[in-house]
């Protein structure tokens, strides 16, 4: 006998799968087109999969939004270049970095991996703090350590270059590359998801003071939540630094936060799937107003957007999810597969 | 502290106030953080000029005389204020607050990059008002003129409002609903009326920000109302999210810290003055997470 | 004419009925006391009145006119007052701050005046606390506090939500002593929401006893417990 609750748990893996097969689609179609702007489109959408879905790791599990997260993808992205740069570049532009990361010349794996530890435990230790807020005041706060990192990159100009870019980064991220580490991040986004953690931090989400009489203990869920969010967002700032080839400090900053945040919101931040769903619709959305800012031609006319209408736009769709369809549009529900599917038989069980 | 020193915070710390009130007021009567705040200062001051992408500005409002000016651009930040509530957060009006704020967040995108469609990226030179830069002597600090105008006008804007809050009807009915909106509304409070106003001394406020800052700087960038909304942010929650006086306190003190921060830090950590207080407000927020002027009535109802 | 009407009114809150089909009047200068169990639905029939709950069905009607839909800032307009349950003083305003916020809704600047001294009149604690703010009052004064202040809106109907709650007994009989001195000044019509039948009957007027959502008595308040209803409302089958 299946129980109601097994074939729910039983529907709940096949979400991770069936998201790991809609990016493989997308990714494959893309590159079918034979354009090398549509495979550009493909790595950039995926790399922003990674972000976002580490992202909703803490932002869907725990109610609260974060405007730092930004902030880790440009931690993530300058360690990846302090560790793979070839040294003898270093020495001119980065003159200040301690000498065991001036010599450093890694390959681009373990450097991937130590961008997400870096801004692991910087989470950890700013969390730590900050998390001890209650929910809006928290958001705040994570603003704060967003300028904080900014200005700090942007100043401390022997180490990270200060506002001047760091050029020469290897540009190794193919659209493979960037689904290999979108589909990890769903992977282990779903694993926390259906956590004891990852349940206990969803109670909370819905109720903070019922939660708490239960004996949950919010702010360690959150804190975990947290750092392992901080993670992806450093993976995924090390592989948009590696995808363009060159980084500084503000294309992680609001831009990229906005960004994050309307993909987020469009997909809906309840459930996994709308994160994902939020990044491919926003991205697509996004490349068919950066062409038509480049201007398109109309019989004998040329018409273009003026630079800046992309972000307008964008934002003003944000703000209709909003109000007309709040919870996104996935509206909080998973891809899964029908249950009769998943019990192997013909007809489900009650 | 030297006198230079105690002018340099106390210009400071008021203008920070100022921003403040102005997330503080919205927050009060709606439990909106309002993230556009820094774009409607940064619209105020692009009302000056006119419409174009050169880099040399052409006054527009700004050739008005001054006091008409002053009242112009007041009137523009507040129905600027009052268009963005009627159109983003009436239709938000019952959304949560996570969803107002982030809906502010995308306002302020899409206003930011509106200004930078009609005037361009780069920074533009506004002369108005070059003479207050002149100096005073005061004792043995030399402070320049605008200084104490900024000081004095940061009193006078505390105590009108102060007074408005305390005496007049729409004031009552503000803080009524401050404390208990669906009560006030029980009472013949209209909500309309109680949110517009709150946006109207908002923006107005706003603009009284922007003005100060076109003094200060002689320029316009449409960025300029990032950094002062970041630190009004956090004076509102260093103050107790919705305090009035906590906000005005808190940004005073914050005023203080970073005037001595610039006095105090070498040479070579100058620039990393925000970082430090940035990281300073965490470090305060870590030991009193409800603020540190917070509102008795401020906490959760369970 | 009925001074109220509720006629077939309905009250959801998402799939969880609170009321159904509940009809009854309520006449001019009528002291009416609703009672019944918890979650009989008594504090969303004065949500509903007071427009402070969408009604999901039904017509409520003052003086004729219709009410529901209006929101609560035009029934508080209409002349329908509200003393909610647990009396929602603005803790950070003064005692008579609190006052004053419902008479935006009036034009006579007079009337207001004469209404304050009659007010403070009544309740003598609130004109010596005048300029404290209204969080520093007990419990008893709070409950004052939260009449005058409904009666400073000029209701022609003033609806109140368990005055009794939290209060010591002579309080209580304080409290109901100077709302039916005020009700007889004021030819006002109250409906009142009191758990103890006892109370009710001794302090004289009509009952509804709701339970479920609906009304399964309804009569003088005196003959209630002789009738035994009470125990069927509690413990009997819903109606």
């Amino acid at each position: 006998m299946i129980t109601q609750h097994r074939i729910r748990r039983r529907m709940a893996t096949t979400t991770p799968i069936l998201l790991a097969l809609l990016l493989l689609a997308f990714v494959a179609l893309t590159l079918a087109l034979g354009d090398r702007a549509a495979a550009r489109m493909a790595s950039e959408t995926l790399i922003r999969v990674t972000l976002v879905v580490g992202f909703w790791i803490f932002a869907g599990n725990s109610g609260v939004i974060s405007f730092g997260h930004a902030a880790f993808a440009c931690v993530g992205a300058y360690v990846s270049a302090w560790t793979t740069l070839n040294p003898a570049m270093k020495a001119t532009l980065l003159p200040g970095l301690p000498p065991a990361l001036a010599e450093a010349h890694w390959h681009v794996l373990p450097a991937a991996l130590t961008a997400g530890l870096v801004a692991a435990a910087l989470a950890l230790v700013t969390g730590a703090a900050i998390l001890r807020l209650s929910g809006i005041a928290a958001s705040i706060a994570t603003f704060a350590f967003l300028a904080m990192v900014n200005t700090i990159w942007a100043n401390w100009t022997p180490v990270t270059g200060g506002t001047s870019s760091v050029v020469g980064l290897a540009r190794y991220v193919t659209p493979w590359v960037a689904l290999g580490w979108a589909i990890a991040a769903i992977l282990a986004a779903s694993l926390y998801a259906a956590s004891a953690s990852g349940l206990a931090l969803r109670a909370t989400r819905e109720d903070e003071v019922a939660a708490s009489a239960s004996g949950i203990d919010q702010y360690r869920h959150r804190l975990l939540a947290y750092t392992l969010s901080a993670f992806f967002c450093g993976v995924g700032g090390a592989l948009a630094g590696h995808f363009i080839g060159v980084i500084n400090p503000d294309g992680f900053y609001l831009s990229l936060t906005f960004l994050m945040l309307a993909m987020l919101v469009v997909g809906g931040i309840g459930s996994l799937s709308g994160a994902v769903i939020g990044v491919l619709a926003v991205s697509l959305a996004v490349e068919a107003l950066v062409r038509l800012e480049k201007g398109f031609t109309l019989g004998t006319a040329t018409f273009a957007l003026p630079p800046g209408s992309q972000e307008i736009i964008i934002a003003v769709a944000m703000i209709l999810v909003l109000v007309f369809r709040p919870a996104g549009l996935m509206a909080g529900r998973e891809i899964m597969l029908p249950a009769r599917w998943v019990t192997g038989r013909g007809t489900s069980q009650n | 502290m030297s006198l230079q020193l105690l002018f340099d915070a106390l210009s400071l710390g008021g203008i920070y106030a100022i921003a403040a009130l102005g997330i503080a007021l919205i927050f009060g009567v709606m439990k909106l953080v309002n993230f556009a705040h820094g774009q409607f200062i940064a619209c105020a001051v692009f009302a000056l000029i006119l419409p174009s992408t050169d880099a040399v500005a052409a006054l527009g409002l700004g050739l008005l005389p001054t006091p008409l000016l002053i009242l112009a651009i007041l009137g523009f930040g507040a129905g600027l204020a009052v268009a963005a509530e009627a159109l983003v957060f009436r239709p938000l009006r019952n959304a949560s607050p996570v969803a107002l704020m982030v809906g502010s967040f995308a306002l302020g995108v899409a206003l930011q990059n509106f200004l930078l469609v009609l005037y361009g990226g780069r920074p533009k030179a506004i002369s108005l008002w070059a003479g207050l830069g002149a100096p005073v002597r005061i004792g043995p600090a030399e402070v320049p003129l605008l200084q104490l105008i900024v000081i004095a006008a940061v009193i006078a804007i505390l105590l009108a409002l102060g007074l408005m809050l305390k005496r007049s009807r729409l004031g009552l009915e503000m803080r009524a609903a401050a404390a208990d909106f669906g009560m006030a509304q029980l009472l013949g409070v209209r909500a309309n009326r109680v949110i517009s106003g709150a946006f109207a001394l908002s923006g107005a406020l706003a603009a009284v920000v922007a003005l100060v800052m076109v003094a200060q700087t002689g320029v316009a960038d449409v960025r300029m109302g990032g950094q002062i909304m970041l630190i009004a942010f956090i004076a509102t929650v260093v103050g107790g999210m919705g305090s009035l006086p906590g906000a005005v306190a808190a940004g005073l003190a914050i005023g203080a810290a970073s005037a001595l921060l610039q006095a105090g830090l070498p040479d070579a950590a100058r620039p990393f003055r925000d970082a430090f207080l940035y990281a300073l407000v965490i470090v305060v927020l870590l030991f009193r997470p409800q603020g540190l002027f917070a509102a008795a009535d401020a906490k959760p109802r369970v | 004419m009925a001074k109220l009407g509720i006629h077939d009114l309905a009250v959801r809150y998402g799939k969880l009925t609170a009321i159904s089909d509940l009809s009854f009047t309520v006449a001019e200068g009528e002291r009416l006391f609703i009672s019944g169990p918890n979650g009989a639905g008594k504090s969303s029939l004065l949500g509903a009145i007071s427009g402070a709950v969408p009604a999901a069905h039904g017509r409520i009607e003052m003086d004729g006119d219709i009410l529901s839909g209006l929101g609560p800032e035009r029934i508080a307009r209409r002349g329908l007052s509200m003393v909610p349950e647990g009396r929602r003083i603005f803790g950070g305003l003064t005692v008579q701050e609190n006052l004053m916020v419902g008479t935006g809704i009036r034009r006579d600047r007079a009337a207001v005046a004469d209404d304050l001294e009659t007010a403070f009149t009544a309740f003598p604690i609130l004109r010596t606390r005048a300029q404290a703010p209204a969080g520093a009052l007990s419990g008893g004064q709070q409950q004052m506090l939260a009449i005058a202040r409904a009666l400073m809106t000029n209701p022609k109907v003033m609806l109140v939500d368990e005055p009794s709650l939290g209060l010591a007994p002579k309080v209580v009989d304080e409290v109901y002593d100077r709302l039916c001195s005020l009700q007889a000044l004021r030819g006002l019509t109250l409906v009142i929401v009191e758990q103890s039948s006892t109370r009710a009957a001794r302090v004289g007027g009509r009952m509804i006893l709701m339970r479920g959502g609906r009304i399964v008595a309804d009569g003088d308040a005196a003959g209630f417990a002789a009738a035994d209803l009470l125990s069927e409302a509690y413990f009997g089958d819903p109606a």
